[in-house]
């Protein structure tokens, strides 16, 4: 077993489940979403999965210097490409066309600390009409919509091309006495902490909106934005921001006029 | 530690009572106990189902000596134990609901506990039968799906036939001291582990397809996994996976179309995906 790690294969027990998977699919979409992904041409293949289990180096953080992290986002990024990969990998082995309903997580264990482990899961999906709706690099598409966004966005004449993610794990200045003492009993704005999430924010952001150009997407719908310490302490935040990155499917959509309703059971 | 057999017998004690009363169940079926709620009742009367009874499966099984903390590769008997006890309570649940003439359980709630000696499943679901009669099936089908569900399936052609289930149990190998220091300050993926977790999420899935398999299933639909760490096996890694598995019914299917629709009331919840995931239990 070496410890260095790679982003091609899967581990060594990951490929007979889906060799079974001939006549059967298996998933975790619910009734609902079965049938409306039923209902957009689409059939589940398999429930998918990838997880990498990743230790975190260790950096030096200035008391009084707001700045990222770079290892550790780097670690992060990295824990979460291992596991979209993997899961990607084992959609292909099911020659799916995509990926809905992605989830990414993140455990921790008793094992050790600074390490965590890292999954991605999802509905691997395959087109009933026959046609491929991989995404631009020829990979199956990843989504973390669920299966009504999926029937609504498909609805719109948008598909989607691939979860896009940015993370920056950032560290934020603490104040130092003097400013502390100055802005006691007072009404004002901190720009040193302002700053700092306003930076780490961009940064992911940013990178996020770069993985959506790689895909020539026309746009990104559904962004998270999620803010974790995990176990790096109160000044230490990891930004993450996730969604959907979309294309034009080409087809000519007139949308229906949605209904309003007035449900009584409150 | 009650002992779920004269728990489970108990209950029966509790049910037959109240049958005798003329509370519930038993010929003509004068009035029914159900955890259906009204609108789940409503839509199963639309499809042409009821409920019957309230019925529950139990079952205990020991893991057979086991040390927890130290060793490689499957931890084999616990894997054992809790196919067993699941197997067995899904027999228990199939049985009561042969004797009060249901066609099939929905609405299954399944409580798995692992102890670091035992293995206990507790089912409870609510039989269900179709308004016109007929004599049940041999094998009622036994389903976690809500009664909602279950009649949407119903409608979209698709018939649940079981519970499909899968569980493993696999030892988290320890990293050598030379690694662990090595490692402090890196940033690795730690290989070992990751091949641990993957060999016991594998194991699970690849025992809940082939019982699907195994029931004729064409599918498994809203598989609910559950993992985690127990408390008195830092060094072992739990996983298991369930579901329901479906099956083409062979009628002419009709789904209501899909409408678009804004709802209009002004106490919003929040959007949050995660609650589209069904009930998620």
């Amino acid at each position: 077993m070496s410890d260095t790690p790679s982003s091609e294969g899967l581990p060594k027990d990951a490929g007979h489940r889906l060799e079974e998977l001939r006549n059967l699919f298996t998933s975790d979409l619910s009734v609902n979403e079965f049938l409306l992904i039923k209902e957009a041409g689409f059939h589940p293949l398999g429930f998918v999965m990838g997880s990498s289990i990743y230790h975190t180096g260790i950096q030096t953080r200035k008391w009084a210097k707001s700045q990222e992290l770079d290892k550790l986002t780097e670690a992060m990024y990295n824990a979460r490409e291992l596991a979209m990969t993997r899961m990607e990998e084992e959609a292909q082995q099911l020659d799916a066309d995509g990926i809905v309903g992605v989830r990414l997580d993140v455990n921790y264990y008793e094992w050790g600390s600074d390490s965590a482990e890292f999954i991605a899961m999802g509905t691997a999906v395959k087109a009933e009409n026959g046609q491929s709706y991989r995404n631009k690099l020829g990979l199956p598409f990843t989504s973390d919509l669920s299966g009504q966004d999926f029937w609504t966005l498909m609805q719109t004449g948008y598909l989607p091309a691939g979860l896009v993610m940015g993370t920056c794990v950032y560290h934020i200045a603490h104040r130092g006495l003097a400013q502390t003492l100055s802005s006691v009993g007072q009404n004002v704005e901190l720009p040193n902490f302002t700053q700092a999430l306003y930076e780490a924010r961009e940064l992911a952001m940013t990178r996020m909106q770069d993985e959506a150009g790689r895909l020539d997407a026309a746009g990104i719908v559904g962004v998270r934005l999620e803010e974790k310490s995990h176990q790096w302490g109160s000044h230490t935040i990891e930004f993450l921001s996730l969604g959907t990155a979309v294309v034009r499917s080409g087809a000519e959509v007139t949308l229906p006029k949605p209904t309003t309703i007035i449900s009584l059971d409150h | 530690m009650d002992d779920p057999s004269s728990r489970r017998n108990r209950i029966r004690d509790e049910v037959n009572r109240l049958e005798a009363g003329g509370f519930i169940g038993g010929p003509g079926r004068t009035s029914v106990t159900s955890d259906l709620s009204i609108d789940e009742s409503l839509v199963l009367h639309a499809i042409g189902w009821e409920a019957v009874e309230l019925v529950c499966g139990v079952s205990t099984y020991s893991i057979q000596g086991t040390l927890w903390n130290w060793g490689s590769g499957e931890i084999v008997s616990a894997s054992m134990a809790h196919a067993r006890a699941l197997g067995d309570a899904v027999q228990k649940l199939r049985s009561e609901c042969l004797g009060v003439l249901g066609h099939g359980v929905v609405g299954v709630h399944l409580e798995v506990s692992v102890e670091r000696y035992l293995v206990n499943a507790v089912l409870v679901g609510t039989a269900v039968a179709p308004i016109a009669g007929g004599s049940p099936p041999a094998v009622p089908f036994v389903s976690d799906l809500s009664g909602r569900d279950f009649a949407l399936l119903h409608q979209a052609g698709w018939d649940p036939v079981g519970l499909a289930h899968g569980a493993s149990f696999v030892y988290a190998p320890r990293r050598r001291a030379m690694d662990t220091v090595r490692q402090s300050t890196q940033n690795v993926e730690l290989t070992n582990y990751t091949e641990a977790l993957y060999s016991a999420r594998e194991g699970a899935m690849e025992r809940m397809q082939r019982r699907a398999s195994e029931l004729g299933a064409g599918g498994v639909v809203g598989v609910t996994v559950s993992e985690g760490p127990m408390e008195f096996a830092r060094h072992a890694v739990r996983f298991a996976a369930w579901g329901t598995a479906v099956r083409r019914s062979g009628r002419p299917a009709v789904l209501p179309p899909v409408e678009l629709v804004i709802d209009l009331d002004d106490e919003q919840r929040a959007f949050d995906p995660a609650s589209l995931r069904g009930s998620g239990l």
